[in-house]
């Protein structure tokens, strides 16, 4: 029975020998003293020893140099009153292997008494695959170009990131375990602590106080604009809020500087537009004296005088005219943009027929030939458009070639992001603008010939540039230099006036 | 009793400037119409005039109004208000005449109940022209109302 009993025990330790030297983690047994008393094939494995070089050692063989002084001490303390339980909870581990390197461990401890000495077994699991996992995600996480932060139930905070410290002004010590209003400016951290427990009881992921300005509060003291993200996280249970920090003050600071520049030039050109009506209205007092008294003179006069004195009254009144001429279209130019009128959809043909109405005269005298195809609807004011074509039609008369002249107006659909845009086209076969000049045409006051070459005032097509551009669009020419010029520019349209209406031509001569 | 072809109207011309003040002379002449001018030159003034206040205790009531806006001390959009407000001046034409074109002064003058509003012509022969014609509309053409103010 005995020899039984013996050979029961010995197989019961043969196969307990089979069971921890096949176990998936590393074993290790030590004494009180912290001296191995044995060790696992996979301990062997993961430190690789071979157990003679091991059993006999103390465990501190196994421990990184930086927590041996710790580790020892801690043992001590253990061994005092041994628990099963894990080790370092919260803490990393990492073992020492022979060639010097480390490795993230988890340990487990359990005390047991064998031959009535009190031993403690430590079992180690190899956490590298894991914590490469873990390091990958804090790596994204601290590298983060926005604050993270996260916080649980009661607003503590449990978690930051390494652009909260910078956008902060904290360390990551300081913030942890704190309440989340620290980073609050004082007036907004009452309103907040209110406004948390609503957002815990119906957790969304969303922004944070949406149509309001955010700001954030400095160590030191100072504020900064933020825009704030909240995501609700559910970690075992318990809830868990994750708030994006962005610093947002460059963007305010962008914003604030377009504001102020949109609203210097809108009042610059408030002010240009109020001084060229006013100025137009006032000077038209004097220049009516002047007028009407050379007037008066040359009627009274005319014959009383000499010769030299005619042609000085002569020009004197022509000076008059002319001016005021300049004058009304000074505040012409004035007036586009000040108009009140609504834009309201109109079909470009009727402009262009009203315009070259107007031109009756001058394309009868000069014989041209003005011809369009269909124009399509465009959004805009009926009497400024009809003053677009005819200040390009008449331009187009007047400074004709020896030819007879021949004036076309088309317009194509223009592809853009923001809705139907047409591009009209004047095409002239008159003298031509040279490439330097066609920038030029479009200033105020700009002539490029002498009044005796061609009258005007040199505000035509600075009229028409404003208009094109009070209505959206944009305006610029195209020329050979004696074979004509063509006028391009752009409206507004309406996705329904796509279709073109089958071309047709029409001799308006 | 004959009824004389023209009666001499009584115009009263409220204008700042003395060269627009002679040139409405200059028309009215040209366009021989029998009139007495009366000018002042500015909105108080003619206030006064109208009602016979202070310097113009002797004054003639006119038969017709010749209105420039931009005047000193009362503006001429006042002085219309003015007018059209007292029941004794209510029934005297008021012509506003004014070198402006301006749009809203047309509507506001019209607003505050002008008779008409003319523009002042830049050229001479134009001016005359006009002028001739509003005065044949006005001294020819359109029956005055009488003389309601007790004189």
């Amino acid at each position: 029975m005995e020899h039984v009993a013996m050979n029961d025990e010995r197989s019961a330790d043969t196969q307990f020998c089979h069971m921890v030297e096949s176990a998936p983690c590393g074993m290790v047994v030590v004494d009180v003293r912290g001296v191995i008393t044995f060790v696992n094939r996979q301990m062997e494995d993961l430190f690789g020893y071979h157990r003679t070089e091991l059993v006999g050692q103390s465990i501190e063989q196994l421990v990184p140099e930086r927590y041996r002084a710790a580790h020892s001490g801690l043992r001590d303390q253990y061994m005092q009153a041994p628990l099963q339980r894990a080790m370092g909870v919260g803490k990393e581990l990492y073992g020492l292997r022979k060639d010097g390197t480390e490795v993230p461990v988890e340990i487990g401890l359990s005390p047991f008494q064998s031959h009535g000495v009190r031993q403690v077994v430590a079992t180690v699991v190899d956490i590298t695959a894991r914590k490469s996992a873990e390091d990958r995600f804090k790596l994204v996480v601290e590298s983060a170009p926005c604050g993270m932060l996260m916080a649980d139930a009661h607003g503590t905070i449990q978690m930051v990131n390494h652009q909260v410290e910078v956008q902060f002004g904290y360390e990551r010590e300081e913030l942890l375990g704190q309440p989340i209003e620290m980073l609050l400016p004082r007036q907004y951290r009452k309103g907040h602590s209110g406004n948390r427990e609503a957002y815990m009881r119906e957790a969304t992921a969303r922004g944070m106080g949406e149509g309001r300005d955010l700001f954030g509060l400095r160590k030191d003291g100072s504020e900064f604009p933020v825009e704030i993200g909240l995501n609700p996280i559910d970690l075992a249970g318990q809830g868990y809020v994750l708030a994006i920090v962005l610093d947002i003050s460059e963007r305010k600071l962008a914003e604030k500087r377009l504001a102020k520049q949109t609203l210097e030039l809108s009042r610059s050109n408030n002010e240009l537009e109020q001084f060229a009506y006013a100025a137009s209205h006032d000077l038209q007092e004097p220049l009516r004296m002047v007028s009407s008294y050379c007037g008066l003179l040359a009627r009274r006069y005319k014959d009383k005088l000499d010769q030299d004195a005619n042609e000085f009254i002569g020009f004197a009144i022509d000076g008059a005219t002319r001016m005021k001429h300049l004058i009304d279209a000074l505040l012409l130019y004035s007036r586009v943009g000040r108009s009140q009128r609504p834009f309201s959809l109109l079909n470009a043909t009727d402009c262009l027929q009203a315009a070259i109405k107007n031109l009756e005269h001058a394309i009868k005298d000069a014989q041209a030939e003005v011809t369009y195809d269909a124009l399509p609807v465009v959004s805009g004011e009926a009497a400024q458009l009809m003053q677009v074509f005819q200040n390009l039609i008449g331009n187009a008369i007047k400074f004709r070639s020896d030819r007879k002249p021949v004036v076309h107006v088309t317009a194509r659909r223009a592809s853009t992001e923001e809705g139907v845009e047409w591009e009209f086209a004047v095409t002239d076969n008159g003298i031509g603008i040279e490439p330097e000049h066609r920038d030029r045409v479009f200033v105020i006051f700009q002539r490029l010939h002498t009044r005796e070459e061609y009258p005007g005032h040199g505000m035509g097509l600075a009229i028409t540039k404003k208009i094109i551009e009070y209505h959206g669009g944009r305006i610029w020419v195209e020329s050979v230099k004696d074979l004509g010029a063509t006028f391009r520019f752009t409206l507004r349209g309406e996705a329904s006036s796509s279709e073109r209406v089958p071309s047709m031509r029409d001799a308006a001569a | 009793m004959v009824k004389r072809e023209r009666e001499i109207i009584n115009v009263l011309l409220v204008e700042d400037n003395p060269a627009d003040v002679r040139l409405m002379k200059e028309a009215l002449m040209e366009a021989q119409i029998p009139y007495n001018l009366y000018a002042v030159n500015d909105g108080q003034s003619a206030l006064d005039f109208l009602r016979k206040a202070g310097l113009y205790a002797e004054a003639q009531r006119p038969d017709l109004i010749l209105l420039d806006l931009n005047i000193p001390k009362v503006h001429g959009l006042e002085v219309l208000r003015e007018i059209k407000y007292d029941s004794e001046l209510l029934n005297i034409p008021v012509i506003v005449l004014t070198s402006s074109e301006a749009q809203q002064d047309i509507d506001a003058s019209y607003g505050s109940r002008a008779n008409s509003y003319v523009t002042k012509p830049v050229e001479l022969e134009e001016y005359f022209s006009t002028m001739a014609r509003m005065n044949e509309f006005w001294c020819d053409a359109v029956a005055l109302p009488g003389n309601v103010a007790t004189s």
